[in-house]
């Protein structure tokens, strides 16, 4: 039924979608009567997309969560009726959009087939002429007179997966269903989908994977909040994707970094009010007292007052690039004589993982003594060779029989390391890599 | 509505399908499956036999075959609404995910109830032939009355199913009113021991025409002469209404269908 020429597969066109978002999911028939149905917002998934697909076309959608990707497929594999405007498909479709879905559980495996292809639209001879394939592609001739309830969720997936693309539709729909099953299924899967495009078949793939979309796909629009951000050529709309992405991140970031400096110099208020006061409290007891403090310990004879990070500069940053060249500065102030203090840093990884830590006693410098109301900031230099990734900093200022704390502060700093490429690990060890070719056809 | 009768036309393999997995299932796991299915009716048909002729002394002659012939048509037609009902819902994995339509689901319980029906039938033709009863010569009436049936329940079984989906306590409903309706309909009395003045409303009930015509065929077909068929004024209601239902039904359906993807 597919009429060729020189139409568009398919057509979006100006396509909105409302949900009703209910207080109350399923009302009753009382309470519809009683109060009527006016509580309810309106949620827009989707606002007036206009788009076609071409015959022989493998076309993306990208975004991320709840930008309406796929409420999107749902509406062009008519599952979903648009609030307003249309879809035009020309062709018949399939959809992967929940792999043996329909299946029933009591029934066997050969059942199935039958039962689910026909929710697909098949008729009962092309089953019957494409049965074995289906078997045969799944890998499950020997189970095949097995309830499937008795199936692994690898084999009911491999059964749902066979019969969709049996179905062998104009166009096909795919939602994420790439990313399941394991490897090998995996590259069945992939295998299939590009027999497809070399049969000359239109397919429609939403995924997260960008790698897989920019590699299958000429043609992606990106989707943000409902609307069309962009559409075009896939590399240069997935590029724009991943940037959008990076820079939400570094949003995040810099709000986290925002809240963290806030609850520092909160502490570091609340500690001077307290000499201001002329309290003299006994450090050590307060171990425990306040959220600030619970990380903290040490004689209190000095006191660690504000730590930050400058770039090289000395511009204060929040975050930086993986083997950038930073500083780490702290200062401390003194409450009593302490004689060659050993002022330390630690740096942490998420799982609180030490990944470095070294202090001024190693790093061979010799401090001075120090009595009361002397202060010092202390700089260490750093360069740092991690991955990206969140790292914490705890900084000390230790008694010179290296046994003892005056002051210890357990992951006061956040820095967040931006991601240079995707190497695995802690330490990003500045890998080069080069290629000479001995042999070449 | 021709475009829904063409594309339900076109998915009617579908409906075989679904027909052949709801009997499937029901009958999955046991020899006697069927035969289960038959429990229902037998022990009605002895509880109300044991009331009606041992008990109260009716005086109706044979009165479990009275009492079958009337109740295997009213079985086919609560079953299949009282399953219909909840039809929709429990099968929300096929209707958020798959584009078809969706009257096919209470349709397959219909027909399913229908095949099951068929068989119980059979049963009762073996029954009556013991009992001496000349079943078969009205039979030719039977198709008709099946047909007729067959549209009116489904259209209260797709006016159920589908309102089920928004207001979600009308299956409770559902039950209760099969059950008036049970009363409501001449089955365990016959017609005419109701009151003169009820019987006409009572037959715009078409279950209840219909249990008229089930049982002139066999029941009566021993214990009276001729066919007692309702005046043709009852019977061009019955079909005005069996027919109003399905269109009805099917109406409504449809104006709810494209809301089921997001409210089951």
């Amino acid at each position: 039924m597919v009429v060729l020429g020189n139409n568009p597969a398919m057509e979006v066109r100006n396509v909105t979608k409302h949900y009703i978002i209910r207080h109350q999911k399923n009302p009753s028939l009382k309470d519809t009567i009683l109060k009527g149905r006016e509580m309810y917002e309106k949620f827009s998934a989707l606002e007036d997309i206009t788009f076609s697909v071409n015959h022989g076309e493998t076309f993306g959608i990208i975004g991320s969560n709840g930008s309406g990707k796929s409420t999107l497929l749902k509406i062009i594999a008519k599952v979903l009726k648009p609030t307003s405007g249309e879809v035009i498909v020309n062709g018949t479709v399939s959809a992967l959009l929940e792999l043996g879905a329909g299946f029933h559980t009591d029934l066997t495996g050969r059942e199935n087939i039958y039962l689910n292809a026909s929710i697909l639209g098949l008729k009962r001879k092309d089953i019957n002429k494409r049965f074995d394939d289906i078997i045969e592609f799944s890998e499950l001739e020997q189970f095949i007179d097995m309830p499937v309830k008795s199936y692994s969720s690898g084999m009911y997936m491999r059964l749902g997966f066979s019969i969709a693309i049996n179905v062998n539709p104009d166009i096909l729909l795919v939602d994420e269903v790439l990313a399941v099953g394991d490897q090998s299924f995996q590259s069945k899967c992939y295998k299939v989908i590009y027999d497809f495009m070399h049969r000359g078949k239109t397919i429609i793939i939403v995924s997260h994977d960008l790698d897989t979309i920019s590699d299958l796909c000429g043609r992606v629009i990106f989707l943000k909040k409902g609307k069309i951000e962009d559409m075009g050529d896939s590399i240069r709309v997935v590029n724009r994707y991943r940037a959008y992405v990076e820079e939400i991140e570094r949003q995040r970031i810099i709000e986290q970094q925002r809240i963290e400096r806030k609850k520092i110099f909160k502490s570091i208020i609340d500690s001077k009010r307290k000499i201001i006061d002329g309290e003299e409290i006994d450090r050590i007891s307060k171990l425990g007292v306040g959220e600030e403090f619970k990380n903290r310990f040490g004689s209190g004879e000095a006191e660690v007052t504000k730590i930050e990070m400058l770039d090289e500069a000395g511009n204060l940053i929040d975050f930086c690039k993986s083997d950038a060249a930073v500083q780490i500065a702290f200062e401390v102030k003194f409450k009593n004589i302490v004689e060659n203090p050993i002022f330390g840093i630690r740096i942490t990884d998420h799982r609180n993982f030490v990944v470095y830590g070294t202090n001024s006693r190693l790093l061979g410098i010799k401090t001075d003594a120090y009595k009361h109301g002397d202060k010092v900031r202390v700089i260490f230099k750093q360069k740092i060779n991690l991955i990206g990734g969140q790292y914490f900093v705890t900084v000390s200022v230790g008694n010179k029989d290296t046994k003892t704390y005056h002051d210890w502060i357990i992951n006061i700093m956040t820095i967040n390391v931006l991601r240079k490429n995707n190497s695995e690990g802690i330490a990003d060890l500045n890998s080069e890599v080069s290629l000479k070719e001995i042999f070449k056809t | 509505m021709i475009s829904d009768f063409k594309k339900l036309f076109a998915y009617r393999e579908l409906l075989y399908s679904l027909t052949k997995k709801e009997l499937k299932v029901k009958y999955r796991g046991s020899v006697l499956g069927f035969f289960w299915s038959l429990l229902n009716p037998v022990l009605i048909m002895l509880v109300y036999s044991f009331v009606f002729s041992i008990v109260l002394r009716q005086g109706i002659k044979e009165f479990a075959i009275f009492l079958l012939c009337a109740l295997l048509p009213f079985n086919f037609f609560s079953n299949s609404v009282n399953y219909g009902a909840n039809s929709i819902i429990s099968n929300a994995n096929l209707v958020k995910k798959i584009y078809f339509p969706k009257e096919i689901i209470p349709l397959s319980i219909v027909f399913s109830n229908f095949i099951n029906f068929l068989l119980e039938l059979l049963i009762l033709f073996i029954v009556l032939s013991i009992f001496k009863y000349k079943f078969y010569m009205y039979l030719y009436i039977l198709p008709a009355v099946i047909v007729v049936q067959i549209f009116f329940v489904s259209g209260i079984s797709l006016l159920v199913s589908s309102l089920n989906v928004l207001f979600r306590d009308l299956q409770h409903l559902v039950s209760i009113l099969m059950m008036v309706w049970f009363f409501g309909t001449p089955i365990i009395y016959p017609l005419s021991m109701v009151p003169e003045r009820f019987q006409f409303i009572m037959q715009l009930n078409p279950m209840a025409v219909f249990t008229i015509f089930y049982r002139e065929m066999f029941y009566y077909i021993k214990h009276s002469e001729g066919f007692n068929i309702p005046s043709l004024r009852v019977i061009l209601i019955c079909l005005g209404i069996s027919f109003g239902f399905f269109f009805l039904g099917y109406f409504i359906f449809k104006k709810i269908e494209p809301k089921f993807a997001e409210e089951v």
